[in-house]
């Protein structure tokens, strides 16, 4: 089972100064970045994913500038991305169209001949049919008929199996290094499974099922037991965008080949709680809260308060470097825990002032705020990592401040993600 | 610790009922003496103060200035006091020196009108040595405190397009303006040089007559400086002016040569050829070009761009992105203008040279 990183331009500034807290001399964005497989010592993925709404083109802005999205569509991704096949041999170079940016649009941007354009452009290996999401799920007992959705959920169905036969016979313009995917959407177990038995018709050997993310994991399994049904057992079946990384064992139950996912790296920083992952005795994913230690004059909340007169730059600027001073003299030894705590959490209360709670509600969410950070302090989980994130930057991996820090935690649980799947690979090989 | 703290002043005569003052201090000092009031508003929504906010980059930007050993910093920090300050006479009657006193009893008492991202720099950096100017004055109350605030804080920028001009005679600028500044060199050689196509034709502060904007060229060369064929060249000022230079003339003498009708004696507003989305997006094309088929000469140039004659929409007729159609005139100089335009262009001519290559 192949795992393929979703890319939207995660790179870390290799020389960046954790001290002064800035990038590394004569540093030249993106060029001079290093991108997860280039940062860390061993290749975190088996295949990199692109979706065309990340990259951006005509109608739909992306995260791209212009130079890059032109540059991109010369090169090729894996050029771009500096993820060359001779230096990562048998990977995985998938596109897709990023259905999530255009959800709102009544049809999507995008056809068959200028997404087979696009993924020509940019040399991929692999690349998905234009599909369009459907939100709704039934639960078996109360799955409609396609008379009986909505016409919207209906348009989108349709149109997601229209794109894919203009897709199919598109793509046969790239040549025979491309694997053309189909993408299954529909609004229940069932309908997906009728789209997929569709999209073999059509000739496609290897299907993508979308749209994902909503669904509870019984309802993925659900989907994948009625689609692995209806298909040929040597159908190839991709999950796009899998965000329920625990339950590695279902994709493996259903005969999954590949499927994507960014949760590694976007918990990091997107997560409440879940930041910095380990994988513990028992085998199991495991969990740190990062500790928060926002850059006092250009986090967002702190400079609306400035603006507002609450706080007092000169004043949060002396707590914020208090904090960080604090943690850091823990991590070498040379302070107290309790120390960096009472430093972290006085930092905290400014950030985290809220005129409507009630003291008392807000001691009490200071005490548990208190006693996470313990954990994640006293564990010391940095020091039992090797990765390159841990081992150059200690505890730094721990703060949450600023995306050379967020990303690079991100990196060491892509790290931790690949090993636990290779783990995992030979338990149930 | 000291109540009080003492300079010798310069006091020029100005005007008697607001005293004004300069000296030289420490940042050290002048944050003893000196605090920042930010505007805001109390419960009541009355205003106090009237600083902004630190800004976090320019106050980088400052200090990584400030930490070379040849730094000046020529323009002083102005500070105002209502209060707890007095100046009286030391030597001569009209010698111009006075004596400032300023009591710290209860804290700082001056506030700083103008150069806080410079004062907290100054604070950040480890040589604490480096003296800044102080320029003061004593007011009566907070009103005229605030007048001067907004008169000193009230000038104009500089315009961009003659800062861009400016910035190539200039060396050791903040690393965010190097791209920025070979873009300006590079538009000032090809606008000047004898040998250039563009030779003229480029609109800057300094020649009002150009017909193509300079900040346009200028996005060109900048988008090749990180992602295109300047790449090479971006921080070597010299490769730039030598091969740089003469690559773009190449490829705009063969734009000239090909699109003569669309080019020769128009402007932007009849030619969208000469316009910003139509000189950006031909920029796309030369990256293409030259990617594709090595062309660097104006004669390899032109033999790809034939492959977009009667294929555009310069001055008439209207263009085709997908399943949307465009005026001429209707691309107006907006980004997603710009992509759909040059992603058309580029597979127009991708297509163009597949063709051509199969006919072989």
């Amino acid at each position: 089972m192949k795992f393929l990183f979703a890319d939207s331009l995660d790179f870390v500034d290799p020389n960046y100064d954790f001290l002064a807290d800035r990038h590394g001399a004569k540093r030249v964005a993106l060029h001079g970045d290093e991108f997860p497989h280039e940062f860390l010592d061993e290749v975190p993925y088996d295949g990199m994913l692109v979706s065309r709404g990340i990259v951006g083109d005509g109608p739909v802005a992306g995260k791209y500038t212009d130079a890059q999205i032109m540059r991109f569509r010369r090169e090729g991704a894996r050029s771009f991305l500096r993820f060359e096949e001779a230096r990562f041999p048998d990977t995985m170079m998938m596109g897709d169209c990023g259905a999530f940016t255009y959800r709102a649009m009544a049809v999507p941007p995008y056809g068959g001949e200028d997404t087979a354009e696009f993924y020509a452009d940019g040399r991929f290996t692999h690349g998905c049919s234009p599909d369009h999401i459907i939100f709704d799920f039934d639960a078996p007992i109360s799955a409609r008929t396609i008379e009986e959705v909505p016409e919207d959920v209906r348009d989108r169905y349709e149109v997601t199996l229209q794109n894919a036969a203009e897709f199919k016979a598109a793509a046969k313009a790239i040549g025979p290094g491309f694997t053309p995917m189909g993408v299954i959407q529909g609004w229940s177990a069932a309908s997906m499974a009728d789209a997929a038995a569709d999209l073999v018709k059509m000739g496609y050997d290897y299907l993508a099922l979308g749209g994902t993310v909503p669904l509870k994991i019984h309802q993925l399994r659900q989907a994948l037991a009625a689609i692995r049904s209806s298909i040929p057992s040597d159908t190839r079946l991709h999950v796009l965008g899998f965000g329920k990384i625990e339950c590695l064992a279902d994709l493996e139950h259903f005969g999954v080949t590949s499927f994507d996912t960014t949760s590694p790296l976007v918990r990091a920083f997107k997560d409440a709680k879940k930041n910095y992952w380990m994988r513990d005795a028992a085998g199991d994913l495991s969990y740190y809260t990062a500790i928060r230690i926002p850059q006092a004059t250009e986090n967002n909340k702190l400079k609306a308060k400035a603006r507002e007169g609450s706080v007092n730059q000169e004043e949060i600027r002396v707590l914020e470097s208090a904090a960080l001073v604090a943690v850091r003299e823990m991590a070498g030894r040379t302070g107290g825990i309790d120390d960096a705590l009472d430093a972290v959490m006085e930092y905290w209360a400014i950030l985290n002032w809220d005129e409507e709670a009630s003291p008392s509600r807000r001691a009490a969410a200071a005490t548990r705020q208190r006693a996470v950070y313990a954990r994640t302090l006293g564990e010391r989980p940095w020091e039992d990592c090797t990765c390159r994130v841990c081992r150059e930057g200690g505890v730094e991996a721990l703060i949450f401040r600023n995306s050379n820090r967020n990303k690079r935690r991100g990196m060491h649980n892509l790290h931790v993600f690949h090993r636990h799947l290779q783990k995992f690979r030979t338990t149930e090989a | 610790m000291t109540e009080k703290l003492e300079f010798d002043v310069i006091v020029p005569r100005q005007n008697a009922a607001v005293p004004v003052f300069t000296f030289a201090a420490k940042a050290s000092d002048v944050r003893r003496i000196a605090r920042i009031e930010r505007a805001g508003r109390d419960a009541g929504g009355v205003l106090s103060g009237f600083q902004r906010p630190q800004i976090a980059a320019h106050i980088r930007e400052i200090r990584d200035y400030l930490e070379k050993p040849t730094a000046i910093l020529p323009n002083p920090i102005v500070v105002a006091f209502t209060g707890r300050a007095s100046l009286r006479p030391v030597g001569g009657a009209g010698s111009g020196i006075q004596r400032l006193t300023i009591d710290l009893s209860d804290g700082a008492p001056g506030l700083i009108v103008d150069g806080q991202q410079r004062f907290t720099a100054l604070n950040e950096i480890a040589d604490r040595d480096f003296e800044l100017l102080v320029s003061g004055f004593i007011c009566d109350g907070a009103e005229e405190l605030q007048r001067q605030f907004i008169l000193i804080n009230n000038t104009r920028p500089l315009p961009k397009a003659l800062v861009y001009e400016l910035l190539p005679q200039v060396s050791d600028l903040p690393l965010r303006m190097s791209n920025r500044s070979q873009a300006a060199l590079l538009t000032e050689a090809l606008n000047y040089r004898a040998d250039s196509s563009l030779r003229g034709l480029i609109r800057q502060q300094t020649n009002p007559k150009g017909i193509i904007r300079d900040t346009v060229l200028q996005r060109l060369i900048m988008a090749s400086l990180t992602d295109g064929a300047l790449r090479l060249h971006a921080g070597d000022d010299r490769t730039l002016m030598e091969n740089g230079s003469r690559l773009i003339s190449e490829y705009f003498h063969a734009v000239q040569t090909v699109f003569e009708k669309e080019w020769k004696g128009r402007t932007p507003k009849d030619s969208r050829l000469l316009h910003g989305a139509g000189i950006i997006a031909m920029g796309y094309v030369m990256e293409a070009l030259h990617v594709m088929t090595g062309a660097t000469e104006r004669e390899e140039f032109a033999d790809g761009l034939r492959l977009l004659r009667g294929k555009t929409a310069w001055t008439e007729g209207e263009w085709t992105f997908g399943g949307e159609r465009r005026r001429w005139n209707g691309l107006q100089n907006v980004p997603s203008d710009i992509r759909q335009l040059s992603l058309h262009l580029v597979q127009v001519l991708k297509r163009g040279l597949a063709e051509r290559e199969q006919a072989a």
